[in-house]
């Protein structure tokens, strides 16, 4: 269990998306990486943990609304986005990026954007977010909008590699 | 007015508590029955109930107990109001429970001062209080609904107890077009279960959206309003509410979406850092209905909650409960 006392202030790195392996081989030990699920697949975090187990590295996993309360305390370093698409205006990334990237300029934390590897389609199946991990969360009436990928505008990022 | 079973998820019935298990909903509507403090502290805990029905919960404890120990001493009965106050308080930290306990030990204390014949006493006060914040809530109900303009589109987080359905209700009767997306609030899935469920329920449109999804919904302008509830509220006007919230309003700042928050006044914790945050235990993060999310080796954080700074926030909309 990983406490909020144990974290140092500024030491977490928060990750996000579906990189390249290239990308993840760049991932060091020793640094803290918090994991953002990625609902409504969780392809992004699990991906990561696995390319991350590979590295004997343990990351944290929150829930993609807790990110918010991570900068709220000051407990973030850098936030590392995948991207998919980019043009002279800004990125395409995995859903979330956006909340990331405005909390990253909100708290003056650096929002760094790498090569990530490219979605297959922009909306998932309603399926996806009316269950979770096999198991039903919502009544299968339920309306759904669940969009994979939004836009990250050049406001928001601090560096693309 | 009609109304949803999440608005007065609590009941008294022959010494009975029965409290509605929010977690099987949609599944299931099923009450649980409580006999005792403990068993009350255990639906607390366990998150069987959360948010409003947790204050049901705490005054129909004290009935519970009342009706469980008739032909106690007065100065008895105080003893027992404070033990059942005391065990309460420590149930979960983030909910003012110290808030409302107080006002019924209070009570116990000024009927043995005064002398005056305690149970009945106690019981009027608190059926009193009870009847007080009904009537306070769904006046709220309808403020709500005199908020909402014909045409909005409306994001919501976690759940507010069924007045926001209620409201979209009333809505709906005044011919009023409403659109509600809902966050589906991981882990415990509360918009999924509760809030879709509900509003669906009541007859409103509502959507289901991912938690990451709510930044694009702003940047999109597929909504212009949030409203949510709150678990506290501070002397400088923070909240503290479910985790999510914080960053929702970060973003409603950002892109100039006005944020209402459901709120039940009290002065008892100046402002939002000295609010105690309850940290869960991240299994419940990282597995699902007994079933693990992720292979191999990883660690889970799970705060229960975000605090919002009362400058994020455009509007309020107040139940005055007494407690301060």
């Amino acid at each position: 269990m990983t406490k909020e006392k144990s974290i140092k202030k500024r030491s977490i790195v928060l990750v996000h998306g579906i990189f390249t392996d290239a990308v993840l081989k760049g991932f060091k030990k020793g640094e803290q990486y918090f994991v953002l699920e990625g609902r409504p697949d969780l392809l992004a975090s699990k991906t990561t943990i696995k390319a991350l187990a590979k590295k004997k590295i343990v990351p944290t996993v929150i829930a993609d609304n807790m990110a918010g309360f991570l900068f709220y305390k000051n407990l973030v370093k850098e936030v590392r986005l995948a991207y998919q698409y980019d043009d002279e205006s800004g990125v395409l990334c995995d859903i979330g990026a956006l909340i990331l990237g405005v909390l990253g300029r909100t708290h003056q934390v650096p929002v760094n954007l790498y090569q990530g590897q490219l979605r297959r389609r922009f909306l998932a199946p309603q399926e996806d977010l009316l269950k979770f991990n096999g198991k039903a969360v919502a009544a299968p009436e339920t309306r759904v909008y669940a969009p994979l990928v939004e836009w990250l505008a050049n406001e928001y990022i601090t560096k693309r590699y | 007015m009609e109304e949803s079973p999440l608005f007065w998820p609590a009941y008294i019935k022959e010494k009975t508590l029965f409290v509605l298990d929010e977690t099987l909903i949609p599944t299931k509507v099923k009450y649980i029955a409580v006999k005792n403090t403990k068993e009350a502290v255990s639906v607390i805990r366990q998150m069987k109930t959360r948010a409003f029905g947790q204050f049901l919960v705490v005054l129909n404890t004290f009935l519970i107990e009342l009706s469980r120990n008739k032909g106690l001493a007065p100065l008895k009965v105080v003893k027992k109001m404070q033990e059942t106050a005391k065990a309460l308080n420590a149930s979960r930290p983030t909910f003012p429970f110290a808030d409302v306990t107080s006002i019924v030990v209070g009570w116990s204390q000024k009927a043995l001062a005064e002398k005056v014949e305690m149970y009945s006493y106690l019981e009027k006060h608190i059926f009193g209080f009870l009847n007080g914040i009904r009537f306070r809530r769904l006046e709220r109900v309808s403020k709500i609904a005199a908020l909402i303009a014909n045409g909005d589109s409306i994001l919501t987080h976690c759940n507010v107890s069924g007045e926001l359905a209620m409201a979209a209700a009333m809505c709906r009767k005044e011919n009023k077009k409403v659109k509600f997306y809902a966050t589906e609030t991981r882990p415990y899935f509360q918009g999924a279960k509760l809030t879709a469920w509900e509003l669906n329920a009541m007859g409103a449109q509502v959507t289901l959206v991912a938690d990451n999804a709510v930044a694009s919904l702003m940047q999109e302008r597929l909504i212009n309003r949030i409203i949510i509830g709150s678990d506290r509220f501070c002397a400088n006007g923070d909240i503290a509410n479910k985790i999510g919230s914080y960053q929702i309003a970060i973003l409603a700042k950002e892109f100039g979406v006005p944020l209402c928050v459901l709120t039940q006044p009290s002065n008892t914790i100046k402002k939002g850092v000295d609010i105690p945050i309850e940290l869960r235990d991240p299994k419940e993060l990282l597995s699902f209905e007994g079933k693990k999310i992720h292979a191999g080796n990883v660690k889970g954080f799970y705060p229960g909650f975000d605090v919002v700074p009362h400058e994020l926030i455009t509007e309020t909309i107040a139940v005055e409960t007494g407690a301060r």
